[in-house]
């Protein structure tokens, strides 16, 4: 009896339901203090992911979407097709400041916070700032040091190392708390699962809440995690390939001249290859500026136009059938 | 915001020494096209002021895709039809049969329903989203198979619980 | 005829049934078997078995019971209360298939067909008649698919019984023609006295015959058609007729089983990522794939709202 029938496409969205931290929706405090939903850089992917400053920026939360196939709600007396489900959840703000922070590590200075968290794609990420786990817990990534009433700060792969083991050592008990099959890895969606937690072993619970924390780092800090944790690299089919060059070059400093030019970053992940003059330097930026965020709100109409090379890369890492080597120029 | 419009106008400053006019007015003009796109159209604020109008709705999470979104006759044709027996809640939907169950929202969090609406005409508009319902649970509808916790939805919720101990110091 | 038990919950199957004479339990019986709407869009489908003593067949002659069809609806009232009567000897039950039973057995992910629909409940009143103590020796019922097949499952299923499964039964048999009218008295009611578990007010009732050919079966079926729920629970969504009207006038509604071809599926998931709004989209760039606690959660990471 059921048919063959066309998907439209939903383009017209204007509800979502959201189940949110209570603390998100506080009453503000401050006049303009609402919560704002705004993109930030992901941590580990290094593009644009959505989150939310709550009430007042007191706090940082991340977006994520229950998205399984063929569902719609019901909200009173109304039907909405979107039958997305997301989830607005705390997230340690830390984990954002950590790329700012490692990208300027090379220069080993102590620096201001406010002159290394600046991003112009993400100019709103200075409201990381206001956070209040900010100017509570920086000091368990980076050396402080304060000078004339102001705070200067410098990364610490050390300090960073043995935090991310502590909310490793965290997310390990919440596992072992919860029903949560960490051992075996893939099982088929219709296995019936079987209360078996304590066939699990610890290294389990550890890859596994590993990987979780991974979603919030970059990968070399994902793999220097592994080395702390004393855990062996196990290679899987995707990343036997050779690692990307990209994130090298990344870390390389940028050249000092004018304070303004050595916070300019575009990306983590992706420099210009080449030595540039600087105002080469400024119109490639320009250039991958307007790709980022077009890429991401302009409609795939768009997308059949000429492109400039960065484009092509964004492209080729939308679809899914992409090659590997472009992927992996493309970087994480 | 400002802080990046002063950067902006810093470097505007640099390449003057650097640059062809010709150039420079169109890395000037370029840039603040940039500059507001992306930094307008990626906030969105929630205004909660809205909450204390919000209405508290019954909501169903259905296992089919609906093309539609807007008005529903769901209390005529779907509520009292549902049965509830002994925790097993039943009901159909255009001719097939859904077994339902309750969920609650995670302990500390609050289900609401975020509506936006004008829909910036374009991207560089700011947006903004009203809380327009509050839920503190919703039914889940399975085709057939009673919802258990296997299901994606159940199997969802467990992710507030753990993303304090992922994410929060 | 007493329907309440069945309006208390229309909307799933029903088993009445009168009380079983003494004498059926001591000796040799036949008993019929017959079904009253099957072929409606409309309502529900009942099932009804009559039975009596081998040696009582001629005093059902004496009834002039005939095939329900060639009756009148006041013929087929009177004969229903004089069979109901005769209690000292004939017996009958009925299993009244709602139409929400119809639709979503019909509909189910492993479908269900009105023909295996059919002779389940037909063999589970037959079942019914041996459990309560009815000494049945022959079996007759009337069919529309192939005979012989139906025979030779109903035989099986019922060893020591003679099974007759033959067209037009109801006109050949009498205590056949029995069954067929107290199946169709029963269909009659129930649709006449409908409750709409739908708050729909009050609703037309000049259904028609239920047939979907009868323009007023038709013209009723547009007017209660509504675009999100399709119809209240009266009308059988299975029908060809409803399914057309609904896919022509009611919004596209996907389940996860809907059949779709590979090319089609493939362009679908093609479309899904390229024109879905952008919310939806995939994050773009992301080289590592999502730890199996997001992939396994459906769990997907947002790039805009």
């Amino acid at each position: 009896m059921s048919h063959k029938k066309k998907r439209s496409p939903n383009t017209h969205n204007d509800t979502w339901v959201v189940v949110a931290a209570d603390s998100a929706v506080e009453a503000p405090r401050r006049k303009d203090g609402d919560p704002l939903l705004v993109q930030l850089r992901n941590p580990c992917t290094g593009v644009a992911s959505l989150y939310m400053f709550g009430s007042d920026d007191a706090h940082l939360y991340e977006v994520k979407a229950f998205n399984e196939d063929c569902h719609s709600w019901f909200i009173g007396q109304t039907v909405h097709r979107d039958g997305r489900l997301l989830y607005i959840t705390p997230v340690d703000p830390l984990y954002h400041l950590l790329p700012y922070l490692i990208k300027v590590a090379k220069e080993g200075k102590f620096q201001l916070l406010q002159q290394m968290v600046i991003d112009e794609d993400f100019p709103v990420c200075s409201r990381l700032l206001n956070c209040k786990e900010t100017k509570a817990s920086l000091g368990l990534v980076a050396e402080e040091k304060e000078v004339a009433g102001q705070k200067f700060y410098r990364y610490s792969q050390e300090k960073t190392m043995e935090w991310l083991k502590k909310k490793v050592d965290k997310t390990v008990k919440a596992l072992k708390n919860s029903n949560i099959s960490v051992g075996g890895g893939v099982k088929s969606t219709t296995y019936i699962r079987v209360n078996q937690e304590c066939d699990f072993c610890e290294e389990d619970y550890l890859r596994y809440a590993h990987g979780l924390i991974s979603e919030y780092i970059s990968e070399d800090l994902s793999k220097d995690l592994l080395k702390h944790l004393q855990l062996p690299e196990v290679l899987s089919p995707n990343e036997a390939e050779p690692p990307s060059k990209k994130r090298k070059v990344s870390d390389k400093p940028v050249e000092a001249g004018e304070d303004y030019t050595k916070f300019n970053s575009t990306d983590f992940a992706r420099k210009p290859p080449k030595k540039m003059t600087a105002a080469q330097k400024s119109l490639a930026k320009v250039d991958k500026t307007g790709m980022k965020i077009m890429s991401a709100f302009f409609s795939p109409k768009a997308k059949t136009e000429k492109l400039p090379l960065g484009w092509q890369l964004w492209e080729v890492s939308d679809s899914t059938n992409a090659s590997p080597q472009l992927l992996q120029s493309q970087g994480s | 915001m400002s802080r990046s419009l002063w950067l902006m106008i810093a470097r505007v400053k640099l390449l003057f020494f650097l640059l062809p006019e010709r150039l420079l007015r169109f890395c000037l003009a370029f840039g603040f096209i940039l500059l507001r796109m992306c930094s307008n159209a990626s906030v969105i604020t929630v205004q909660l002021g809205s909450l204390g109008q919000a209405d508290k709705p019954q909501i169903h999470l259905l296992p089919c895709e609906i093309e539609h979104d807007g008005p529903a006759e769901v209390s005529r044709y779907f509520t009292p039809t549902v049965k509830d027996h002994k925790n097993e809640m039943s009901v159909s939907f255009r001719g097939r049969g859904l077994k339902g169950a309750e969920i609650n929202c995670p302990q500390g969090y609050t289900g609401l329903v975020l509506k936006e609406d004008n829909k910036a005409a374009s991207d560089q508009e700011d947006r903004t989203v009203r809380i327009s319902s509050v839920f503190h649970r919703f039914t889940y509808w399975n085709l057939e198979t009673k919802p258990n916790s296997d299901d994606g939805v159940v199997m969802a919720m467990t992710w507030p619980a753990l993303a304090e101990a992922v994410s929060v110091c | 005829m007493d329907l309440s038990e069945f309006e208390a919950d229309n909307s799933v199957s029903c088993r009445l049934a009168s009380a079983v004479p003494d004498v059926c339990r001591s000796e040799d019986c036949c008993l019929g078997i017959d079904e009253a709407g099957r072929g409606p869009v409309l309502g529900p489908m009942v099932y009804g078995i009559c039975f009596c003593p081998v040696s009582k067949k001629d005093d059902l002659k004496d009834f002039k019971v005939a095939d329900s069809k060639t009756l009148t609806e006041d013929e087929r009232e009177t004969l229903f209360l004089k069979l109901d009567e005769a209690k000292d000897f004939v017996g009958w039950a009925l299993q009244i298939l709602s139409p929400n039973t119809i639709s979503t057995s019909m509909l189910r992910r492993a479908k269900y067909n009105l023909n295996a629909l059919s002779h389940d409940a037909a063999i589970g009143l037959v079942q019914y008649a041996l459990d309560s103590g009815v000494q049945l020796k022959e079996v007759f019922v009337d069919t529309v698919g192939p005979a012989e097949k139906y025979q030779e499952k109903l035989s099986q299923r019922f060893p020591g019984v003679e099974v007759t499964v033959r067209p037009k039964a109801d006109s050949l048999f009498p205590i056949v023609s029995a069954a067929s009218i107290c199946a169709k008295v029963a269909r009659d009611h129930a649709v006449k006295s409908w409750k709409f578990r739908e708050n729909l007010g009050d609703v037309d009732t000049d259904y028609g015959s239920g047939y979907p050919n009868d323009p007023k079966t038709k013209s009723w079926l547009l007017k209660y058609l509504d675009p999100v729920f399709g119809y209240p629970q009266f009308v059988r969504f299975s029908w060809s007729t409803a399914q057309t009207l609904l896919e022509s006038k009611s919004m596209t509604v996907h389940w996860d089983d809907d059949k779709e071809d590979g090319e089609k599926a493939a362009s679908r998931q093609k479309c899904a990522s390229v024109l879905s709004y952008f919310g939806r989209s995939k994050p773009q760039g992301t080289a590592r794939e999502p730890h199996r606690y997001f992939s396994e959660r459906k769990l997907q990471t947002l790039d805009m709202l």
